[in-house]
């Protein structure tokens, strides 16, 4: 069965592990990160984590420029409009993080090409997005467990957990809705040179609809807590920036990755070396600052989402 | 000769400057002041009040402050106030000054602006239908308190003003971008006038109208340099939580409520069990 994994080795990967393998003495700086023996399962690419990273930080300008527009009539919005520095600049913040996120959707869309090439049209399966029924029978468990019917559950989980591929689904629906009426809003004109003036009508309701549905599953209700408040990655789940993590750690969260990449052969291809402690310090100062900041503006979104909901609500 | 064609030239110069200057001198005029001070004697005080012929209890008392701070704050009270004699007034000089007053009191300065008035909505109902609801000049204007139109001021407060009457439209101006830019404080976004015109707003069905069908396009390409028909149909005043405004429009909020709902409903449950499962369970305390 071709799976995705072989989609995501990608040419820095390929140099980490040539270089740990015969590290070359005549350069010894490129070497001093990835010297070590290859003890970590690399979770997330190069090209992955760059992407994450973007997608993060083009996402919260979204959120922090266009919100005060949604609720424009409220004193924190004024307010926090006027910190910023005025709706022409809040717009202007707001359309070049936009590009940024389509450039980030685009490079997915290629990297799924390449899985599409790779796996010669075969992109389901175990390892990939596409959700199956082991997805659905792990959910069951997991509520199973939640509501005290049944201990724990011990999940045979593949490269990624049904939570993970709910999300991935949820958030490219929502971008693709994203882009498509953020450019009708960036050109009305334009859009009303081959649409309906209604669509614009459509687009502005949609936009801001889908704005607070993604930025409610992405900072309170979904996202924010998997990726930090779960027991098993509280407080923050270091793959998304490390890239590996210690194999026997990720042998005993998804085991079935594990299982399936031994009985393939293919364990030795995802192998990579720790980054050094000196990197992992430096690393730490900036995630330790981003999950401080996630973890307050979880308990503040929190507050402010379950309020607009509760007042939207009851509006109708 | 070349002198006196000098001086006929001189002469044909300023005739035509005085010409052109004519119109002008027309509208200077010569404002009284001095009586001010008189007035303000009794009608700086606070409570000074009293009943009108309808038996309403009405203010007399004058916010002196906001007066100074009008633009009409050197002239005097009776250049608006015409006939009234700093004594107690009388009965006679009182009665109906107040509806001949509203219009008149400002036409007289103010020509073009209450021409284009007298053509329009406003106007026809106020001179034509007698209707004492639509709003004359002071109703927009306000009348002790009157500020430069052309002032940012009065630009931001034109939704509110207009709103006094027409406030859902209000309401659903100011949930699209024109109007919470404007909310803001970006006050050169598009405001009711810019749209609707004033002095002279004509409503959508009189093809003179800055919004019907034969001008909206024109109205819309102010700003929109290739705004076309389809474009202008754009609906500005559409009440997103009910149907009878747009029925799609509303359709989609009420399918963006059920999705926010149900999702954050089911997410936050996930949530919420995980986390307590985890506390209860110990799953938390790393060893």
């Amino acid at each position: 069965m071709a799976s995705i994994d072989s989609g995501i080795r990608d040419k820095g990967a390929a140099r980490d592990k040539g270089a740990a393998r015969a590290p070359a003495p005549a350069a010894p700086k490129a070497v001093h990160a990835i010297v070590g023996a290859r003890t970590h399962f690399r979770r997330f690419t190069a090209f992955q984590r760059w992407v994450h990273f973007f997608i993060m930080v083009s996402f919260s300008a979204l959120v922090l420029t266009g919100m005060p527009l949604k609720y424009s009539d409220k004193a924190w919005a004024q307010t926090w409009m006027g910190f910023i520095g005025g709706v022409d600049n809040a717009g202007m913040i707001h359309r070049f993080s936009a590009l940024i996120m389509v450039a980030c959707v685009i490079a997915m869309l290629g990297f799924f090409l390449k899985i599409l090439v790779q796996t010669r049209g075969r992109f389901w399966g175990p390892g990939s997005m596409v959700p199956n029924r082991q997805d659905y029978r792990d959910l069951k468990a997991m509520v199973s467990w939640f509501i005290g019917r049944s201990p724990r559950p011990k999940l045979q989980l593949d490269r990624y957990a049904y939570y993970e591929k709910g999300e991935f689904w949820a958030a490219s629906g929502g971008v693709t809705i994203m882009c498509v009426t953020g450019a009708i809003l960036w050109y009305p004109e334009v859009a009303a040179r081959y649409l309906p003036g209604i669509v614009i009508n459509f687009a502005l309701v949609n936009h801001s609809g889908g704005a607070l549905l993604a930025m409610g599953f992405v900072v309170v209700f979904w996202h924010f807590f998997h990726a930090h408040l779960r027991p098993e990655s509280f407080p923050m789940d270091k793959a998304m920036y490390a890239g590996g993590l210690p194999l026997e750690e990720y042998a005993h969260e998804r085991p079935a990755e594990y299982e399936r990449l031994v009985t393939q052969g293919k364990l030795d291809e995802v192998l990579v070396a720790p980054v050094s402690e000196r990197h992992m310090k430096i690393q730490n100062v900036v995630w330790w600052i981003i999950t401080g900041a996630a973890l307050f503006l979880w308990a503040v979104f929190c507050i402010f989402v379950v309020w607009v909901t509760y007042n939207w609500i009851i509006s109708f | 000769m070349s002198t006196r064609r000098a001086i006929l030239a001189t002469l044909a110069a300023a005739c035509f400057l005085l010409a052109a200057a004519a119109p002008v001198s027309a509208v200077t005029f010569t404002i009284p002041t001095g009586k001010t001070d008189r007035c303000l004697e009794c009608h700086a005080e606070p409570d000074l009040g009293t009943v009108d012929v309808n038996g309403v209890e009405k203010s007399l008392t004058i916010d002196v402050d906001e007066w100074h701070g009008s633009i009409h704050a050197r002239m005097d009270c009776t250049a608006c106030h015409a006939g009234f004699e700093a004594r107690d007034h009388t009965a006679e000089e009182t009665e109906g000054w107040y509806e001949q007053a509203k219009l008149t009191a400002c036409s007289d300065c103010h020509a073009s602006e209450f021409k284009m008035y007298d053509q329009s909505f406003h106007g026809d109902l106020v001179m034509g239908e007698g209707s004492e609801e639509a709003p004359a000049c002071g109703d927009c204007h306000g009348s002790h308190g009157i500020v430069d139109p052309a002032s940012t001021e009065f630009r931001e407060s034109i939704p509110d003003v207009c709103g006094h009457c027409h406030g859902e439209k209000e309401e659903t101006y100011l949930d699209t971008y024109h109007g919470k830019s404007v909310l803001l404080g970006e006050s050169s976004r598009a405001v009711c006038i810019d749209c609707h015109g004033y002095h002279k707003i004509l409503p959508k069905s009189d093809p003179e109208s800055t919004v019907s069908s034969q001008n909206v396009v024109a109205t819309c390409g102010k700003c929109h340099e290739n705004a076309n028909t389809r474009f202008s149909s754009f609906l500005v005043h559409v009440d997103r939580s009910t149907p009878s405004s747009s029925l799609w429009v509303w359709l989609m909020e009420i399918n963006h409520a059920v999705l926010i709902g149900v999702l954050f409903t089911l997410g936050g449950l996930h949530c919420l069990m995980y986390f307590y499962r985890g506390l209860k369970e110990g799953l938390y305390r790393r060893g």
